[in-house]
């Protein structure tokens, strides 16, 4: 067990920062930094190019798709790195941390061809249509159907919510059914740009262009729209989301941010008693969610099969980005009203940690059965 | 960054469960407190476990194993202090150790061979002598004792100190973390068996979280815990030992929730746990304490107190 970095991991790491450095603009801050607003939608393919033109983007991808096989640390330092700075990648992190993976994973090699090197150029926004009015996350009981025409083609009929980047995306990862049951989910790779699909935006509290409804009125897709065999959605969609679980590193973000709370606090004179033991819980809160996402990636590294501890991982995560945002709120309000974009972004960010990705309370109960051993619920 | 355990590591780990095995069961007649051995002291006395800190392939990485470890036994020794706190002394002191804080009773004291006397900023270091330690009874359940209050020491210089009061966090967190994992597997054993309307506890999802949140304060108080062991760095021990005593406020409450009336028995183990983590909860300032270690070795100093 060693809890430092090597010299090639830290050499990496000062890449990633001599790459922000260079090529995020000056006024980066002052932007609002909602992951699904035109501008950002915008500005991560500009700033994705750039990281792909400097082997920046994929590294952790194999050779064929543009990357250089680098281990999971690699692709987690530079997720710690983007995550640190407001996660310039906008909704491409999704891209590189789960889509193209599990296009490798699942697609044919016409798919991939299709869809795998625009994602690796940086010049694609995805969005995934998992969320349903009466299908959050009890995922199972979805309604979008699929069903085939007579010209062997699928006719896609239903409607998604909560979807993040939908206004701003070329291709949706989309999860209809396809027959009754839990088995009768299958996934579908539609382009936005497909005729019959309608996108609304809702306004939010978590900023400008995040979440959206999603209408499918009679939308016609190729049979090979399909990703994967017909009812392999939740094998799938399985696999993506243990990913997407431990893929992103909010911690880093959460932990910059306190810093930054704290230092204003501080040169105000108003660092005090209260102030510090909440800065402390937090602050201990980061660095715990911090080490359980060490240990899931040191697992993937060492290629030992990930369990309930994803979970486990995901929830102090859902912890910490509490305890920063909470912390923000109660001594330093005035940076949500104005006072700092980078603040406020944070706090739009920290309300999600525990609903995206499934929710926090879904985490405990995985924990429960599958960490503690406990006897499952009846149902 | 790596988490898989060194073969040496694999090694100690193996022969500190070895000797766990025989430490493992709370005797059926023991209805107290403080439940020590003799035996238990020798074993790990004879294979030198008490100087694994200053074996290189080892240091206080494989000690905080080594005291984590040993927590989740029912059977207490002082242990931590010696195997993180003692190398990190100047000049040589014997073993068991304790700590006394603003003259209050503390853990090993009454047959400590080194005691910290810690009195605001400054620590002093005595070799006591029979007549100034006492035993006293207390519902901790560690071995409580009292020193004279005319006792005195020799003075550590800042640094000193400093470091010292370092490693006490992490003594304190390696120690906590162990007690926490015993008393969630402690609790998770009870309500995966007792029923209730019909069904195990462990079924009813309001138990289920809660039980699912107290892991994971848990385990991170473990990783902060290595860390912290493994860097020597201040600011890692701060987080380690606030973390500790944080999250052990919530996990004893929960614990004793979910067991009730059983966990009020001397008869069940419970009580050896959570009265171990209770004593850990009010040392070294308390979380008010680690906090304002937290603010000056995270945040910078500029601490107004």
């Amino acid at each position: 067990m060693d809890f430092t970095w090597d010299n090639e991991q830290r050499r990496f790491r000062a890449t990633v920062r001599d790459f922000l450095a260079t090529h995020l603009p000056h006024d980066w801050e002052a932007h609002a930094h909602g992951p699904g607003t035109a501008w950002q939608s915008a500005f991560s393919k500009r700033f994705c190019g750039q990281l792909a033109a400097s082997g920046l983007l994929v590294p952790h991808w194999p050779a064929r798709w543009g990357g250089r096989d680098a281990d999971a640390w690699t692709a987690f330092i530079l997720a710690e790195e983007m995550w640190e700075a407001g996660e310039p990648r906008g909704g491409q992190y999704m891209n590189v941390n789960w889509i193209g993976p599990t296009l490798m994973r699942f697609g044919t090699e016409a798919q991939q061809e299709a869809y795998i090197p625009p994602i690796a150029r940086g010049e694609t926004i995805w969005c995934q249509g998992f969320s349903e009015p009466e299908a959050g996350s009890d995922l199972a009981s979805l309604r979008t159907r699929a069903e085939k025409t007579s010209e062997g083609r699928y006719s896609i009929n239903g409607q998604k919510i909560w979807t993040s980047y939908a206004s701003q995306a070329d291709t949706c990862f989309l999860l209809a059914r396809t027959s009754a049951g839990r088995n009768g989910i299958s996934v579908f790779l539609v382009p936005m740009s497909t005729p019959g699909i309608i996108v609304r935006s809702i306004p939010s509290v978590i900023g400008e262009g995040d979440i959206h409804e999603v209408f499918f009125d009679n939308v016609e897709v190729p049979a090979d729209a399909m990703l994967g065999a017909e009812g392999q959605a939740w094998e799938i969609a399985r696999a993506a989301l243990s990913m997407e679980r431990v893929g992103i590193p909010r911690f880093a973000f959460a932990t910059r941010m306190l810093h930054r709370a704290v230092e204003s606090l501080q040169r105000a004179g108003r660092f005090e008693q209260g102030a510090i033991e909440q800065a402390a819980r937090a602050r201990a809160a980061c660095e715990a969610a911090r080490l359980y996402s060490y240990a899931i990636i040191d697992k993937r590294r060492h290629g030992v099969t990930i369990g309930a501890e994803a979970s486990v991982a995901r929830f102090a995560t859902v912890a910490a980005e509490r305890a920063v945002g909470e912390f923000v709120v109660e001594f330093l309000p005035e940076a949500l009203s104005g006072g700092d974009p980078m603040l406020l972004a944070h706090h739009q960010r920290a309300i999600v940690a525990g609903i995206a990705s499934g929710a926090a309370e879904i985490q405990l109960n995985l924990i429960a059965t599958e960490f503690l051993g406990l006897p499952r619920e009846p149902r | 960054m790596d988490f898989k355990l060194t073969s040496d590591q694999e090694s100690l780990v193996s022969a500190i469960d070895k000797i766990a095995q025989g430490f493992a069961a709370k005797p059926t007649d023991f209805h107290g407190f403080s439940l020590v051995s003799e035996a238990f002291e020798r074993e790990l006395e004879e294979g030198g476990y008490f100087d694994v800190a200053t074996i290189p392939e080892f240091g206080h990485l494989g000690a905080a194993m080594v005291v984590e470890r040993l927590a989740r036994l029912p059977f207490t020794a002082e242990v931590a202090l010696s195997l993180l706190v003692r190398s990190n002394l100047p000049g040589e002191w014997p073993r068991p150790l304790a700590v006394v804080e603003r003259g209050r009773p503390g853990r090993f004291v009454a047959t400590a061979k080194t005691i910290l006397i810690i009195d605001g900023d400054a620590i002093r270091v005595l070799e006591p002598t029979r007549t100034q330690v006492e035993r006293v009874e207390s519902i901790f359940a560690y071995p409580m004792g009292r020193l004279a209050s005319d006792a005195n020491g020799t003075l550590l210089s800042r640094g000193e100190a400093a470091t010292v009061r370092q490693w006490l966090r992490v003594a304190l967190a390696a120690e906590a973390s162990g007690l926490l994992e015993a008393t969630v597997a402690c609790v998770v054993d009870h309500i995966t068996q007792r029923k209730q309307f019909g069904r195990p506890l462990g079924t009813f999802q309001a138990l289920r979280h809660r039980m699912a949140e107290c892991a994971v304060l848990a385990g991170g108080v473990k990783w902060l815990a290595l860390k912290a062991a493994a860097t020597a760095d201040p600011a890692d021990a701060a987080l380690a030992a606030f973390h500790a005593q944080e999250a052990a406020t919530r996990v004893v409450y929960d614990a004793h929730q979910m067991l009730a009336a059983m966990g009020m028995t001397l008869e069940h183990s419970l009580h050896l746990w959570t009265y171990r983590l209770k004593a850990l909860i009010s040392e070294q300032g308390g979380r008010g304490g680690q906090a304002a270690a937290v603010a000056q070795e995270c945040f910078g100093g500029r601490v107004l107190v």
